[in-house]
């Protein structure tokens, strides 16, 4: 299969608002796909759409292949997400609340697996075992991270995942979606880090108004190349 | 399945970790311990009661012969001698007391006229009777929905305030089955929990072990769950968790208290029953006036009734207790049709609330557990049926002695009626209760179901 993550002609309409313009996307395996734009520029509701949040007006989402609306369940056995603001159960630890997701997701870790991958995503050890209401929004995030890479999905959807992180922890951020990339997996990001998205992105699309105005190779331009570019696109 | 199982699992371990929740479970065990305890004092106290009236009536047969040491006049003994109709409850009423602290479980007769000591009971502490019994019933009707708000208000709700749903969703399970295990955790610690009080509460009560224990504990699990499918329909509106708590909150005061408070105002007006005492003081005006009647008016009506006293005797004195009892019973005869019609208004009006308690889920179960442990009304009018075969037994009993003009002896004390009775279950209201029990439930399932499959449609 070529395209693991595809929109055709994805359009949403709410009673006052045209939120999504007839959106056409294709993502491979291993492509990293930032998506940039303004607060309101419909990158969250292409997000929910490919998740099935909400229904599209017309047009279809495609996960591995399967459209989004008919195969509501089916679709999310491939893909993970990590929201601007990761929740958890607070009264559960970090280890519960990643045993809870991968059980769901149809995965049952020993615990010493799910410690690692805790570990690994960048959680002290000595918190695995707290109740995850002590924790700070930069370890919610990492145990967000964590639930993502437990799942082995082929298709990774972030909304602005690195918001609110420190720059240790988003570089952190940074390289883990590196080395997931190079397993294969695809990765379509919401973001305002325009730097953030020149580093990782394999491909940079740019939405304006619920339209996405342009699509560039991260390696045909540097950052303030594509600054310069975006600042163009928003005025 | 599996998912089903991660879901419970979870559960019980946020169940666990909350103390909220804990201390609440806690609060309903203890409550309902407590209920079963007030129960089982309160049949244990009116047991000791009964088992004193015995004592009573041995005492007073002794004084009697002490007071007649020889042969005595039948009329002096049944006029002076006072014996009892007792209503022993029934092994399960500790569980639902029902009426029986309003009205009375025992009656004391003499051979006098018998409707002025029907309705001649103790006088009922007022306040008793405002805050009512806090038996397991009325923790299991009462506070067991309150309970049931308490660990649900918020089970779909909050995984929206707390931010964990666009997570939950995005794994590969149905938000049908998500919602399904929250509430079937929920229901299984609440059901545990019922059915852990009430084979409690019946081992404490020492029941007779038969069939009212499966309906006993199928009626409770219905209820539970009527009041989880509440929990489903309000959850189904997807609004806050302070939204449900409230609704929630709402409709338990509709159905306990505001539905069964105009259901009393509206039947006390449809069905009005005129006061005992009414009935009472007619009859003792016709009681009263038999003295000032000729006697051969008195007698011929007497005799009218019971022809095989006719030739025994012709009354020429001033007094004799054969003329006095007729007097008596003839007063009994004249209030005949009121105290029918009496019985009959209640057994109406009880009828009417059979009818109306499909409006109020609580009521019905109420009078479910009522018929189920003989304390109801119609346990109440049973007794007071058999109360008065049990004074038409002593009457017999005496009559001979009093128209064939025998002496009463100190053995005959010993061949005196004795009365026993006990309520018995009214198995027929508990089906009827068990058919409006589950409309209700399937119709209030029906609707969350309705309004979840609308409201939930942008919500896979």
């Amino acid at each position: 299969m070529e395209f693991v993550l595809e929109a055709k002609h994805l359009r949403k309409e709410y009673q006052d608002k045209l939120a999504l313009k007839g959106l056409d996307l294709q993502i491979k395996p291993g492509e990293i796909f930032c998506l940039l734009g303004q607060n309101g520029a419909g990158k969250s509701t292409t997000i929910n759409l490919f998740l099935g949040f909400i229904q599209p007006t017309s047009g279809a989402a495609f996960i591995n292949g399967l459209e989004v609306t008919r195969n509501i369940t089916k679709v999310k056995e491939f893909l993970a997400y990590i929201p601007e603001n990761v929740m958890l159960y607070p009264n559960l630890t970090g280890l519960e609340n990643l045993a809870l997701f991968s059980s769901l997701a149809g995965y049952d870790y020993q615990e010493a697996e799910i410690t690692d991958y805790l570990v690994r995503a960048g959680l002290p050890a000595d918190a695995v075992k707290r109740r995850v209401s002590g924790y700070s929004k930069g370890m919610r995030q990492k145990v967000g991270i964590a639930i993502a890479v437990a799942k082995h999905a082929k298709v990774l959807l972030l909304d602005e995942p690195t918001s609110g992180l420190d720059p240790k922890a988003s570089n952190e951020f940074s390289e883990l979606l590196l080395q997931l990339s190079a397993q294969g997996t695809a990765i379509f990001m919401a973001t305002h880090d325009i730097f953030r998205a020149k580093e990782v992105g394999t491909r940079v699309g740019i939405m304006r108004e619920g339209e996405l105005v342009d699509v560039l190779g991260t390696t045909d331009l540097n950052a303030n190349e594509l600054e310069k570019l975006y600042l163009n696109y928003m005025h | 399945m599996n998912k089903f199982r991660t879901i419970i699992k979870y559960e019980w371990l946020n169940f666990r970790a909350d103390k909220g929740l804990l201390l609440i479970t806690l609060l309903t065990l203890i409550t309902g311990l407590y209920g079963i305890y007030y129960g089982t004092t309160e049949i244990s106290r009116q047991r000791q009661h009964l088992a004193n009236l015995s004592k009573i009536t041995a005492h007073d047969v002794e004084n009697m012969k002490v007071q007649f040491p020889g042969e005595a006049d039948a009329g002096d003994v049944g006029y002076y001698h006072s014996t009892f109709a007792v209503n022993h409850p029934d092994s399960w009423a500790s569980l639902s007391l029902g009426q029986r602290d309003i009205n009375p479980y025992y009656i004391k007769l003499r051979l006098l006229n018998l409707q002025s000591q029907l309705y001649d009971s103790d006088n009922i502490n007022p306040l008793k009777v405002f805050t009512g019994n806090f038996d397991l019933a009325f923790v299991l009707i009462y506070l067991f929905p309150l309970f049931i708000i308490g660990l649900s208000f918020n089970v779909f709700s909050i995984e929206k305030e707390q931010g964990t749903l666009p997570l939950l969703l995005s794994q590969p399970i149905n938000l049908s089955l998500i919602v399904a295990a929250k509430l079937s955790f929920r229901a299984f610690i609440v059901l545990g929990l019922a059915v852990l009080l009430s084979l409690t509460g019946m081992f404490w009560a020492q029941v007779v072990p038969d069939s009212r224990i499966v309906l006993w504990l199928g009626a409770i699990v219905l209820y539970c769950l009527f009041w989880f499918a509440v929990i489903f329909l309000v959850a189904a509106l997807q609004k806050s968790s302070a939204f449900n708590a409230i609704t929630l909150l709402g409709i338990w005061l509709l159905l306990t208290m505001v539905i069964p408070a105009l259901l009393n105002v509206y039947v006390a007006l449809k069905k009005p029953v005129p006061q005992a005492l009414a009935l009472t003081i007619k009859q003792r005006e016709v009681v009263h006036g038999g003295w000032d009647k000729p006697k051969e008016e008195t007698m011929n009506k007497f005799f009218s009734l019971y022809p095989q006293w006719r030739d025994t005797t012709q009354i020429k004195e001033r007094f004799v207790w054969r003329w006095y009892y007729a007097f008596q019973h003839l007063g009994d005869v004249a209030v005949a049709d009121l105290a029918k019609d009496y019985q009959n208004r209640l057994k109406e009006r009880q009828q009417l609330v059979e009818n109306l308690n499909v409006l109020s889920v609580p009521v019905n179960v109420q009078g479910m557990l009522n018929a189920l442990t003989g304390t109801d009304l119609l346990a109440h009018l049973a007794f007071m049926q058999s109360a008065t075969r049990y004074h038409d037994a002593l009457r017999e009993f005496y009559y001979p002695f009093l128209f064939n003009q025998v002496a009463f002896t100190h053995n005959d004390y010993a061949k005196e009626p004795q009365h026993s009775f006990t309520s018995t279950p009214q198995i027929s209201l508990v089906w009827s209760g068990y058919y409006k029990l589950a409309l209700s439930f399937l119709f209030t399932f029906i609707v969350g179901l309705f309004i979840f499959k609308i409201r939930f449609l942008n919500l896979k």
